[in-house]
């Protein structure tokens, strides 16, 4: 069996005395979507910030590519190849949107004092910014601050972004959500394309047509415990899955 | 030009190569400092006691002077950014308290009398005075609007403003803030330590009160005014708030009055300063400029 790529395993987040990330256990292998699905609240978004380290956990390991990662600042885990978006859009707003792309670029010369004095935009990298910009389709706005930019294309950039950070991992946390109807579409090829490319891809959703369809396997999570774990078909048969979303009498009417 | 014109000059070239420091603080890396003077300060402390007590020439006691205040400025910034915003605001407004008391009360500064029989620079045997000081002044300045400006066009920059905007998008994006913000405060605060050595220089004598709090609020205000984050703001907003109160020199007693008037009226109508992004100048010149280039 190969390696997984990203593994977690028993991780825990405590906030106070509210388990927000309760023991949590799930490889990722290398080129697989896999979805993280659970009701408003059961700890998606906090198990995200675990792995990108933005939250250190309360017990557990993360392990990327081999090494523990847990404990790590979020700079250092970007430097490793694991791109991340956020579910409340951050854009660097008084930037523009080529400008935005670049800062993802720069990610390997951060970490070195001689490398961050030469000059940013060079050819080359706009021509790559570019292009990453075209993949989400942002190349007419690429000038445009990015503070001006409406919800659905912010959430493009913020994919543009990572996948100029995140050359082994994506984590993409409710990137469908605010997008109209054909900008689903757009976006689910987008993914699929990127996952071709050889990219793992790990994604929170809401919508259930997109998670069913696009991931290999889901991850179900409720109040911060892993209640399911499997390929969709078998998710959307699971009894703990379905009592979670409909509650206890949902599963009479369901069956 | 009287020698009048030329002390005004000198006095206001010096303070613009201080907020064009505190410009890499406050406009390029977002991290309010309202102790700006404290770095002036300790500049001009340590260039005065290298030049008075260790006998060492302006030009040799320069890079140390600066090398002196950068570090002191990593040192202060250390913990200062550990705190956000209004915090941050406070926290340096403490530091230019504790900065200046220790000026004022240690006698090893020269306690309440200050220090003096600071030697005037010497450039090629002569004695730098009036108009000479000025133009080496105005050297100075345009070293550092040049690295200013260099500073706009790197990475370290991207990252700065990536900090400013979104720091926790800009850590997922392998930029250290804690790395960015101290880089900031070092640059900015060397720059301050420069400007510091070339007023002791010029002054011949300084004294614990010339880098007090309101000093720091003086610089800010000359940013605010100019443009934070702009490259010729800082020099604008020096030169505006440093003519203006000579022209009305008569209104000498309502001076803070129309300080706080002018900062309100920016904050409501300008908020990027005369020199920003979407100033009423910017505006006007942009024509004028690209037909310049055309």
């Amino acid at each position: 069996m190969t390696q997984p790529l990203l593994s977690v395993n028993g991780v825990s987040k405590y906030f106070g005395g509210l388990k927000a990330v309760d023991e949590v256990d799930f490889d990722v292998f290398p080129r697989e979507i896999l979805g993280i699905l659970g009701p408003n609240g059961a700890g998606k978004t906090v198990l995200f910030n675990l792995i990108s380290g933005i939250y250190q956990p309360t017990a557990g390991e993360v392990h990327f590519c081999g090494q523990r990662i847990d404990g790590l600042p979020p700079h250092l885990i970007a430097q490793r190849g694991m791109g991340r978006t956020f579910q409340i859009v951050k854009p660097f707003g008084s930037l523009t949107v080529l400008q935005n792309v670049l800062v993802a670029r720069g990610v390997m010369r951060y970490g070195h004092l001689t490398k961050i004095w030469g000059p940013w935009g060079s050819k080359a990298e706009i021509r790559e910014a570019m292009e990453v910009l075209d993949k989400v389709g942002l190349t007419e706005l690429a000038q445009r601050k990015a503070s001006l930019l409406p919800l659905g294309n912010l959430r493009r950039l913020e994919i543009a972004r990572a996948l100029i950070v995140g050359h082994t991992v994506l984590l993409l946390d409710e990137s469908f959500s605010g997008l109209r109807h054909d900008e689903i579409g757009q976006l689910e090829r987008l993914i699929r394309r990127i996952r071709d490319d050889g990219r793992t891809i790990i994604l929170i959703e809401h919508n259930m047509r997109v998670t069913m369809g696009l991931c290999d396997r889901i991850v179900v999570l409720d109040h911060g415990r892993k209640i399911a774990e499997g390929a969709p078909k078998d998710i959307q048969q699971d009894e703990a899955v379905i009592e979670a979303y409909l509650g206890r009498k949902g599963i009479s009417h369901a069956s | 030009m009287s020698s009048y014109t030329i002390t005004i000059g000198t006095i206001i070239v010096i303070q613009a190569i201080a907020v064009c420091g505190l410009n890499v603080i406050v406009g390029y890396a977002g991290q309010i400092s309202l102790g700006h003077a404290a770095f002036f300060g300790i500049g001009a402390y340590t260039a005065a006691m290298l030049s008075t007590k260790a006998g060492l020439s302006f030009w040799t006691a320069l890079p140390l002077v600066i090398a002196i205040g950068g570090f002191i400025g990593f040192l202060l910034g250390l913990p200062s950014i550990r705190v956000r915003e209004d915090f941050l605001a406070i926290t340096t407004i403490g530091i230019n308290f504790i900065v200046e008391a220790v000026f004022r009360y240690v006698p090893f500064f020269g306690g309440a009398l200050g220090i003096g029989g600071i030697p005037r620079i010497v450039f090629f045997g002569e004695r730098l005075k009036g108009m000479t000081f000025l133009l080496l002044c105005l050297v100075f300045l345009f070293l550092v609007l040049l690295v200013c400006w260099w500073l706009t066009r790197c990475w370290a920059s991207l990252a700065c403003y990536a900090v400013r905007d979104e720091e926790s998008a800009a850590s997922t994006m392998g930029i250290s803030h804690v790395r960015f913000k101290l880089l900031a405060f070092v640059i900015g605060t060397s720059m301050a330590a420069l400007a510091g050595s070339l007023y002791a220089h010029y002054m011949q004598f300084i004294n614990a009160g010339d880098f007090s709090f309101p000093v720091s609020v003086g610089f800010l205000s000359m940013l605010v005014l100019g443009g934070m984050g702009t490259i010729w703001g800082p020099v604008i907003g020096t030169l505006i708030l440093g003519v203006l109160p000579e022209i009305f020199r008569p209104l000498v007693d309502y001076r803070i009055l129309f300080y706080t008037l002018l900062l309100l009226l920016m904050i409501r109508f300008q908020p990027g300063g005369l020199l920003g992004e979407e100033s009423a100048m910017r505006r006007v010149l942009a024509p004028i400029l690209r037909r310049g280039k055309a």
